[in-house]
């Protein structure tokens, strides 16, 4: 009986209104800082919150304004808030609600940023955490204290790829009155849309999938409305006045956006942590693409696993989708589309062999980035983890011998030739 | 704020400024399964222009005390509570859709204390059609689904709003959600009963102000002609854009009818 509109079309058109004066069709770049008042009325009036509207750039902007409301629209969120980078989003969102003395439980397995800001950042303003299995539902319930705010997990862990239950996990977060906020970079709202298993809060470094070409570095934060703030008095920064706004009161006023406006309010305005506008445009045009990639990221996927899985100088292969990953029947439930196109693999020959296939590819980029449109690969024990210490290294999943592979849209046939070289240079390696 | 009436806890929020009885009072009335957020963008506006504010969360409505009143002239009763209660002595009200049918009940019933009437959205009866009805109860997912679909016009369903990164339309669904199944199902049920419109329109005696959205498919063309018709010489407007949940859709255009004519009716100190 109801029609709304799917993700495809929402992808393409959710949350721009066609420019009013030349018909543009596409999202113009609104590259100005700040924006005329007609009126001094309707100047003190956005500045107090009494109607929208933007005043400075660094607060909300046009451009931005289309991005955020079209990854809202894509991931069933209330409001968006979109940020300088995905590091960004994940600081202005824990700083929301958590603050000195606070605590949270978060996963063991996550991209190192992830894990640096918690085990390192967080702790010196007083916000500690205790990292958990996150195969095991049960440990982030046994690791919550009197002063744990928040429960963080990447749904699909960075580099290990393990799974989180989403279910299960946002169950623990309801007995105990505290919001699941998921990282959901590797997913993106095609894969799952995390709020429908009761999450509360997705992060998303857009530079990733989203975006999906490269270009433009981002992040966002999207507030699922789907948690009662007002429940106990354990999140005072989104249910007490706030004095910066006359007392406002983040919670009685906006609801289900409760806690995205007190991210603009106070994040963007204090720590300034914006995104360009000519980034919101980059990062647009890779969203209107954003289920035909995905789908050809997953099927080309598919295939390298199968091309890996079979090669005699692989020592392992580790992703969701194949039934002998720990994740398997999670991946199943809430990844029916797909697991995700990176994938971890071992080459035989450990750290040296490792080392000589990246140095051997020629197709395939060395870089520190996933989710890019070309075909990525890394060595995340030297790398993207590197800042983290034996014991995390062990605790995140990760060995001497992994190599990350983010499986680009290359035609399939071309990544497996350039594989080849790799692979038979890893091959003269471990026999020397 | 929280205050007691008839021994059972009410929310309200008061649009940033402590509730004075002594001030103009703006009384806000939402519409089926809505709350106190449906008003966001027009509470502050008035609070900080010298009115008092209030906009209530009706009985077994997000944060206020259930359980959901069962008739359009039982919360029409229930508003004349909370005006006695806070000893309010000059008050506008606001209404949209069901909160129409409360406004004009409470109108005819109870007209000492008020001063204006706007009403938002809606006709002398709202008839619920019974697919909505049983699945406001039965199956409550499906009955939110429609009342978004059919509640916002092109902007909403393309995740538009006047707050920038806000999706109005999913915001308006997780609220209605929240007062699912019980507060959609009795306030559809309530609105679907009442049959009293006519003769309340008839008898208001203060200013009453219309607006009315151009692609309203909950209270179309022919609902609101004939509230006009009934109302003594109402102000008419139109927003020809908006569809029915014109106060978040066309928030701007709204503000301006309300404020023209508030403060022209019920001018503050």
């Amino acid at each position: 009986m109801s029609d709304f509109l799917n993700f495809d079309t929402l992808s393409l058109h959710a949350g721009q209104i066609v420019d009013p004066v030349f018909g543009a069709r596409a999202a113009p770049i609104y590259q100005t800082t700040s924006y005329v008042f007609p009126d001094t009325d309707t100047a003190s009036s956005i500045f107090n919150l009494e109607r929208g509207g933007h005043a400075y750039s660094r607060i909300t902007n046009p451009t931005v304004g289309v991005l955020e409301q079209r990854i809202a629209a894509l991931e069933g969120g209330a409001a968006a808030v979109c940020t300088s980078s995905g590091m960004a989003a994940t600081f202005c969102a824990i700083t929301a609600i958590l603050s000195q003395g606070d605590h949270i439980v978060a996963s063991s397995q996550m991209y190192g940023g992830n894990i640096s800001l918690m085990k390192n950042t967080l702790p010196r303003f007083g916000i500690t955490t205790t990292f958990v299995d996150p195969t095991d539902s049960d440990a982030f319930r046994k690791a919550i204290q009197d002063n744990t705010k928040l429960i963080y997990g990447e749904l699909i862990g960075n580099p290990g790829l393990d799974i989180l239950d989403l279910e299960a996990i946002a169950k623990i977060g309801d007995d105990h009155h505290i919001p699941f906020m998921v990282d959901a970079t590797f997913n993106t709202p095609y894969l799952c849309r995390c709020f429908d298993y009761g999450a509360n809060i997705t992060i998303h470094s857009v530079t990733k999938w989203m975006g999906g070409h490269g270009t433009a570095i981002g992040g966002v934060v999207v507030d699922g409305g789907n948690f009662d703030w007002g429940a106990s008095d354990k999140y005072p920064t989104i249910t007490e006045p706030y004095a910066p706004f006359s007392g406002i009161n983040f919670w009685e006023e906006f609801g289900p956006s409760a806690f995205a406006t007190r991210i603009r309010a106070e994040a963007m305005r204090d720590i300034g942590p914006m995104m360009a506008p000519m980034n919101a445009f980059l990062l647009l045009q890779g969203i209107e693409t954003l289920s035909l990639r995905m789908d050809r990221h997953l099927s080309n996927t598919a295939a390298m696993l199968e091309y890996l899985q079979g090669h005699d100088q692989v020592s392992w292969v580790s992703h969701p989708s194949l039934p002998a990953h720990s994740s398997h029947e999670l991946a199943k439930k809430y990844l029916p589309k797909g697991a995700g196109s990176i994938v971890s693999f071992g080459v035989k020959g450990g750290r040296d062999a490792g080392k000589a296939f990246i140095e051997n590819t020629e197709l395939a980029s060395h870089l520190a980035n996933v989710g890019d449109a070309k075909t990525l690969v890394i060595h995340p024990a030297t790398t993207t983890h590197s800042r983290i210490d034996a014991e995390a290294l062990v605790a995140a999943g990760i060995t001497d011998d992994m190599i990350r592979l983010s499986v680009g849209l290359e035609d399939v046939k071309d990544i497996k030739a350039d594989f080849e070289l790799g692979l038979r240079a890893a091959k003269r390696i471990s026999k020397a | 704020m929280y205050f007691e009436v008839n021994a059972k806890q009410v929310f309200a929020t008061t649009g940033g400024k402590p509730f004075d009885n002594s001030k103009k009072v703006v009384l806000f009335l939402a519409g089926s399964a809505l709350d106190h957020t449906f008003w966001g963008l027009h509470t502050r506006f008035f609070a900080f222009r010298n009115y008092s504010v209030l906009c209530v969360d009706t009985p077994g409505h997000t944060n206020s005390e259930g359980p959901a009143l069962e008739s359009i002239e039982a919360l029409a009763d229930w508003v004349n509570d909370v005006v006695e209660s806070l000893e309010i002595k000059d008050l506008s009200i606001v209404g949209h859709s069901q909160g129409c049918l409360v406004a004009l009940e409470y109108a005819s019933r109870y007209p000492r204390r008020l001063r204006s009437l706007s009403l938002i959205c809606s006709g002398l009866a709202t008839p619920v059609n019974d697919y909505l009805l049983n699945a406001a109860s039965e199956n409550p997912s499906a009955a939110v689904d429609m009342m978004i679909s059919w509640g916002f016009g092109g902007a909403g369903h393309l995740h538009q709003g006047p707050i920038p990164g806000n999706s109005m339309a999913t915001g308006g669904y997780k609220t209605m959600w929240r007062n699912s199944p019980n507060g959609l199902a009795v306030d559809l049920k309530a609105c679907n009963d009442y049959q009293n419109g006519k003769a309340a329109a008839g008898a208001i005696a203060c200013p009453t102000q219309v607006i009315i959205a151009g692609k309203d498919r909950m209270a179309p063309a022919k609902a609101t002609a004939a509230l006009v018709a009934e109302l003594q010489d109402p102000q008419v407007a139109r927003i020809a854009e908006s569809g029915h949940m014109l106060p978040l859709e066309a928030p701007d255009q709204c503000r301006a009818l309300l404020r023209d004519f508030i403060f022209s009716n019920n001018p503050a100190s």
